[in-house]
């Protein structure tokens, strides 16, 4: 049980990190190397040489800098509540627990974000917000225990991570140290950034490419109303179909939750809820957002579900009984520890259309097997969490157990699913994500994790499949734009044009949510149906993956990362591969299709894409306001008006052509023609341009499907379409708000969503605390702006290397200046914060 | 400083059917890990072998390991357990205390008892009344010679009188001192309020005999009169047998089982022998939870006053515009599941506002001897709590138990000195102190 003998290393490590954090703080005890050689997992490899318990990140960077400097491995750890044994240490490695950088920094009302310590706890977040009516959206069922660090390290989820996404679309930056114990950042936390994106990559990689420190997340505001529901049903397949039903309708819950019977008996036995106990199945369902829409869609909703089979709906009275519901949700999976000794737990995806296939085979293997099964769903996720139960006693219960658990994996994959959504691959399922993984694509990870951690002391053992795996994985990309509207995803050739998908799912209700490009000056025919999307210059779905947005755009609510399932793509020297799943969340492996989204054509050629979709808007309108005499000071409360309406996911935009004394400005929002939404919005502008003056020009509305017309016709100023140049502006962090535009500005395009500026014109001069790229030159995309002082060079020549060894793709100065700095990882020492960055 | 001993060594058959029971009880726990925020412990250590989920892995340990030796460092991670059962409230697997309780109690066996002050010293309510008087005297005298924050000052010193600070922080107050916890409430109200006459009871309420405890009796006797006063402007009668001693929580704290069965039979000949009552009312959370665990229980039934008044009809009560924050004793609050009723007392005074805390449910720390068993630990805890009161933007706090009261009282000294803490029985008084002032004025 002890440390092997006297170990010269082992003791001078022990010395330095006694050092760093006091000797107190460094435990070496029996009673610590025991408990903290397990998690929520039940797994464990050996026992740590030591547990330290840092304070501050300049302790853990000495900790870690001791570590490499021994030769130890090391793991990081937060509260210990992964399921997947990724916090779990192996022999003689050293714990690093960072439950005490727990500092949560000032909340940023207006651009909604704040930077905490990685130990705060992740409901610790929301409670910090909610005085300014604001919370962290990721949810994970532990998330009164988990850690933010935790959160990041295995992606998580949550119920309410269907509309919202998962952790990795509410990060801005970390802060991060290497293998080596050195400081770095992963950019410059801008709301669009683009370049080659360690945030993605290191999000979800479970602590193997090093250690995050620091976050600054993005908050999202709270909802006006909340409607729940809760559907029983007596049949579980018509459970599962109904969700489809729903989706596939154009609802959009921000969470639809299921437990199967098993789980719903354990449940009410523990909490004595008052479910009823003969049905298959209960399900949650949630709508969140402003005022009567809410209404509207439970509405709707409650209908769909009693047409689907459901035998009883009810609509939770109150506040009480809906956090009743959910705190049952949430420990409906600990519950199930009443019940039996051990349990195996999964977490496969599959795309949502087949949902009830997959709970179907499961049935199947259940009898097959002669094993017990309890099921917790997110259901809107196609996300299954199966506890195949047994009795580690027994071993042939055993045995039998696992093989259920093999079965539900093979069949998930091959109905084009994950085997890990949101528990991560940790050690648990090392062995089985090569089934999962084609085999280039695992290549790449493989060197990526060589190149960040070469001498494999980051939490060894985890994660990256060991040598000699076979990798059976891959899919075929299409030829063809291929639509799943059951499972809301859309898979197509790099080459299609956004603007043909974009059609294509309008017609149904549906898009992509990154907006309606700007038409092209010279180009745009308006008699033409499309031709303001066809025509647009940055237009095809490989741009859109590439560079994170159609170019110049209006009414998007998010860029292509916020809807990127899966990549196919090519490296610099023609090897072909396949990462990510058609799937909503999946955390198997290290996230590639994030790394190289709006990496431009640094890395790699992307050669198709699964893009999720989503309901379109109902309504599109437009308004056009005058003013003889402008006041600049009008601009701040309009801009802050579109950016609150819709929770802040409108989409709203506005166009703006300003001299010193007169201005035009076009306001364009999505909602539905009702009294209480586009009648209210409606109101709001005609209030806001009486204060200022401004007169109004004209205005209409139209059915989302016609935008493009919308895009195509006058009510666009034509300077919109005219220019070939183009610079995406961004507000970089900590500047103040005292200004809503970078100065000085006569012609932008504001989005309420993400909040960026687009400027018709290349921008050099940096304006302070604004942040410049040069997006279109001459109509074409520029490679992406370099990055922040304080990401590593080295890495991201290293990058290069691994995927462009003959340097035949975009190489910008930059780069190659990256690839000749040598050792610049070992000679960095930054300071992240208030580095000038422009 | 801990001894370990071979508690689960003799192999036999008692022995075997408890591990077994033990190691099935443990199974069910599926180290989830929602129990560690609410640890008081681990939250003040940031060590995993301080919160339930370590505590039981240890406990796996001791029973696969048998009959080697327990190791001293997995006796002091069961020792250092406060056993304040908040882990148990979010435990999905419905884990309960229980199995902790065993760990204590192997931890019990094998530690040497160390205590700042010897247990026994506790149950003569003389002596501690004394003790206080000796504190209060003591605080005074610091207070003119090193100021209001003499309390930082003797934090700022070696260990042995740190613990002399400690020790003095922590005694709630003291009969010749506890008017102090009224004047703070004028002091933050801006008012000077008088104590009027005690009344009769009209006999419109409930007959409560009232249960004295050690703590309150001799340390807080002026909160507990105007408690019996409050309750009797309510319509109570109330009566207090004599011959009451402590319930017997402190002797089960420290191990001394056979006057923990004295105390409990004084205690039932004392209830028995006094007219029959409605209620027996209790003061501190401890002593009530401690009553409603008798084996054969007193007459009558044991309600918490907190529960009580949140029953009766209170007499007017006048506007006290403050911001509040409450504490809940986990002997209150995970051991009689009271958590509404102070809620619903304190609003009912008019202008009073309870502010949000954080970690609201986690131990104070104090945990009857055992702050005096491990000074440093507790002291850590103290600190975090009043650390997160004062976060709450309230200006006072409130609580229901003098262990608490204490404890507190010890952390805000040291965090936010000038942030008071009073019982809530002593601020529903009060409101109605301001309420017969108002109703004089307006009849004026």
């Amino acid at each position: 049980m002890a440390a092997s003998g006297p170990n010269h290393q082992a003791d001078e490590l022990l010395a330095a990190s006694r050092q760093a954090v006091g000797s107190a703080r460094c435990l070496t005890d029996a009673a610590s190397r025991a408990v903290y050689a397990r998690d929520s997992s039940h797994l464990s490899l050996g026992r740590p040489l030591a547990v330290v318990l840092p304070r501050t990140d300049e302790q853990v960077a000495a900790v870690v800098a001791a570590c490499a400097d021994h030769d130890v491995p090391f793991v990081v750890r937060g509260s210990g509540t992964g399921l997947s044994g990724g916090a779990v240490p192996g022999d003689g490695a050293v714990v690093i627990s960072v439950v005490q950088l727990d500092d949560l920094g000032p909340v940023d009302v207006l651009d909604r974000r704040v930077r905490v310590g990685v130990g705060v706890l992740n409901d610790r977040v929301s409670s910090h917000a909610a005085p300014f009516g604001l919370h962290f959206a990721p949810d994970p069922s532990s998330q009164s225990a988990s850690t933010i660090g935790g959160n990041i390290a295995e992606n998580a989820g949550g119920p309410h991570c269907l509309k919202v996404g998962v952790t990795l679309q509410h990060l801005l930056r970390l802060e991060w140290l290497d293998a080596g114990g050195r400081r770095w950042t992963t950019g410059r936390g801008l709301v669009c950034e683009r370049g080659i994106d360690l945030l993605g990559l290191l999000t979800g990689s479970e602590g193997t490419l090093g250690l995050v420190t620091h976050a600054d997340l993005k908050l999202t505001p709270d909802p006006v109303e909340t409607a729940t529901l809760l559907a029983v049903f007596p049949r579980l397949d018509e459970a599962t179909t109904a969700v489809i039903d729903l989706l596939g309708g154009g609802l959009m819950p921000v969470a639809v939750e299921m437990v199967d019977q098993p789980v719903l008996e354990v449940v009410e036995a523990a909490f004595g809820f008052g479910f009823p106990t003969d049905v298959e199945a209960a399900m949650i369902v949630e709508f969140a957002g402003g005022g009567e829409a809410v209404a509207e869609d439970a509405d709707r909703a409650q209908r769909r579900l009693l047409a689907g089979g459901a035998r009883e709906v009810r609509l939770a009275a109150d506040e009480h009984e809906r956090l009743e519901l959910w705190r049952c949700r949430k420990k409906a999976f600990g519950a199930v520890g009443r019940i039996s000794p051990c349990y195996v737990t999964m977490d496969v995806v599959v795309p949502l259309g087949r949902l009830p296939d997959l709970v179907t085979a499961i049935g199947r293997i259940k009898r097959e097997h002669g094993v017990k099964v309890a099921t917790a769903f997110h259901a809107g996720d196609g996300n299954l969490h199966p506890g195949v139960m047994y009795d580690d006693r027994d071993e042939a219960s055993t045995r039998r157990a696992h093989a259920a658990a093999d079965h539900i994996i093979e069949t998930a994959l091959a109905m084009g699913g994950s085997v890990t959504g949101e528990h991560g691959v940790g050690i648990e399922k090392r062995h089985v994500i090569g089934q999962q993984l084609e085999a280039t694509a695992a290549g790449l990870m493989t060197g990526i994790k060589e190149l960040f951690d070469p001498r494999d002391l980051c939490n060894p053992g985890k994660l990256v499949p060991p040598a000699g795996t076979t990798y059976s994985g891959g899919r075929s990309l299409p030829s063809q734009p291929h639509y799943r509207w059951d499972s809301l995803t859309v898979t197509a050739p790099a080459t299609t044009p956004l603007a043909e998908i974009q059609a294509t799912a309008l017609a149904r209700g549906f898009w992509v949510p990154v907006g309606l490009g700007l038409r092209r000056a010279g180009r745009g025919d308006a008699g033409a149906e499309d031709a303001a999307l066809t025509e647009d210059a940055v237009g095809t779905v490989g741009d859109a993956v590439a560079n994170l947005l159609p170019g110049p755009t209006v009414l998007g609510t998010g860029t292509a990362r916020d809807f990127l399932l899966e990549l196919w793509g090519e490296t610099g020297d023609g090897r072909a591969f396949h990462t990510g799943a058609p799937v909503f969340k999946n955390v198997a492996g290290y996230d590639l299709p994030h790394l190289l989204c709006g990496s431009g054509r640094l890395l790699a050629r992307p050669l198709g894409a699964t893009l999720q979709l989503r309901p379109a808007p109902e309504t599109v309108a437009w308004w056009r306001f005058r003013a003889a005499a402008f006041d600049r000071r009008c601009l701040e409360p309009l801009l802050a008006e579109l950016g609150r309406w819709d929770g802040a996911r409108s989409g709203a935009a506005c166009l703006g052509e300003l001299t010193t004394s007169t201005a035009t400005l076009t306001v364009l929002a999505a909602g539905r023609d009702r009294a209480w939404d586009l009648d209210r919005k409606n109101d709001a502008l005609l209030a806001w341009a009486r204060q200022w003056g401004l007169t109004t020009r004209d205005g209409a509305r139209l059915p989302c499907r016609e935008a493009v017309n919308l895009l195509a016709s006058d009510a666009i100023p034509g300077w919109a379409g005219q220019g070939a140049d183009w610079t995406l502006a961004c507000r970089l962090i900590d500047t103040p708000h005292d200004e809503p535009l970078p100065p000085p500005v006569t012609r932008f395009v504001w989005n309420a969503a993400p909040r960026l500026v687009w400027l018709p014109a290349l921008v050099r001069d940096a304006a302070p605390g604004w942040f410049f790229d040069p997006f279109l030159r001459g109509g074409v995309v520029t490679p992406p702006p370099p990055p922040a002082p304080s990401v590593p060079r080295s890495v991201l020549a290293g990058l290069k290397a691994l995927f462009d060894p003959g340097d035949s793709l975009d190489t910008p100065d930059w780069l190659r200046a990256a690839a000749t700095t040598g050792d610049s990882i070992a000679t960095r020492v930054s300071t992240p914060r208030g580095a000038p960055d422009a | 400083m801990l001894e370990a001993h071979n508690a689960v060594a003799a192999p036999g058959a008692d022995n075997d059917a408890l591990r077994e029971r033990l190691d099935s009880l443990l199974r069910t726990c599926i180290q989830c890990g929602l129990c560690l925020p609410h640890c008081a412990t681990y939250l003040a250590t940031a060590n995993e072998t301080r919160s339930p989920r370590g505590r039981l892995l240890l406990l796996g340990e001791v029973l696969r390991d048998a009959p080697a030796p327990v190791g001293s460092d997995v006796l002091a991670a069961f020792d250092d357990c406060l056993g304040c059962h908040a882990c148990e409230a979010t435990c999905p697997s419905g884990i309960t205390g229980d199995l902790l309780d065993h760990a204590r109690d192997l931890a019990a066996d094998g530690v040497k008892q160390r205590s700042l002050v010897p247990a026994r010293v506790l149950d003569s309510r003389p002596l501690l009344a004394w003790l206080g008087t000796l504190a209060t005297m003591t605080r005074g005298v610091l207070r003119r010679v090193a100021g209001a924050a003499w309390r930082q000052r003797l934090e700022g010193c070696p260990a042995p009188l740190r613990l002399v600070g400690r020790m003095l922080g922590t005694v709630p107050a003291a009969s010749s001192d506890d008017r102090r916890l009224i004047r703070q409430l004028d002091t933050l109200t801006g008012q000077r309020t008088p104590t009027v006459d005690d009344r009769e009871a009209d006999g419109s309420g409930p007959s409560v005999a009232f249960f004295r405890g050690c703590a309150n009796a001799a340390l807080l006797p002026g909160v507990s009169r105007r408690l019996r006063s409050l309750l009797r402007a309510s319509g109570c009668l109330v009566v207090i047998p004599a011959g009451q001693d402590c319930c017997g929580a402190l002797a089960a704290h420290t191990g001394r089982h056979e006057r923990r069965a004295i105390l409990h039979q004084r205690n039932q000949a004392a209830f028995a022998d006094a007219p029959a009552c409605d209620y027996i009312v209790v003061e501190a959370a401890g002593c009530g939870l401690e009553l409603r665990g008798y084996p054969d229980p007193p007459a009558g039934t044991v309600r918490d006053a907190s529960v009580l008044l949140d029953s009766l009809d209170l007499p007017a009560f006048g506007t006290v515009p403050l911001r509040v924050a409450l504490h809940d004793p986990c002997h209150a609050l995970h051991g009689q599941g009271i958590a509404e009723q102070p809620r619903r007392l304190l609003g009912r005074v008019p202008g009073l506002s309870i502010q949000p805390v954080a970690e609201a449910s986690v131990c104070c720390g104090s945990g009857g001897a055992y702050a005096l068993r491990h000074p440093e630990l507790s002291a850590a805890m103290g600190r975090r709590k009043a650390r997160l009161l004062a976060a709450s933007g309230a200006q006072l706090v409130v609580t229901t138990n003098p262990g608490c009261l204490g404890q507190i009282a010890d952390g805000l000294a040291l965090e936010a000195p000038q942030m008071p803490i009073v019982p809530l029985s002593d601020l529903l008084w009060y409101a109605w102190m301001r309420g017969v002032v108002a109703s004089a004025r307006n009849s004026a």
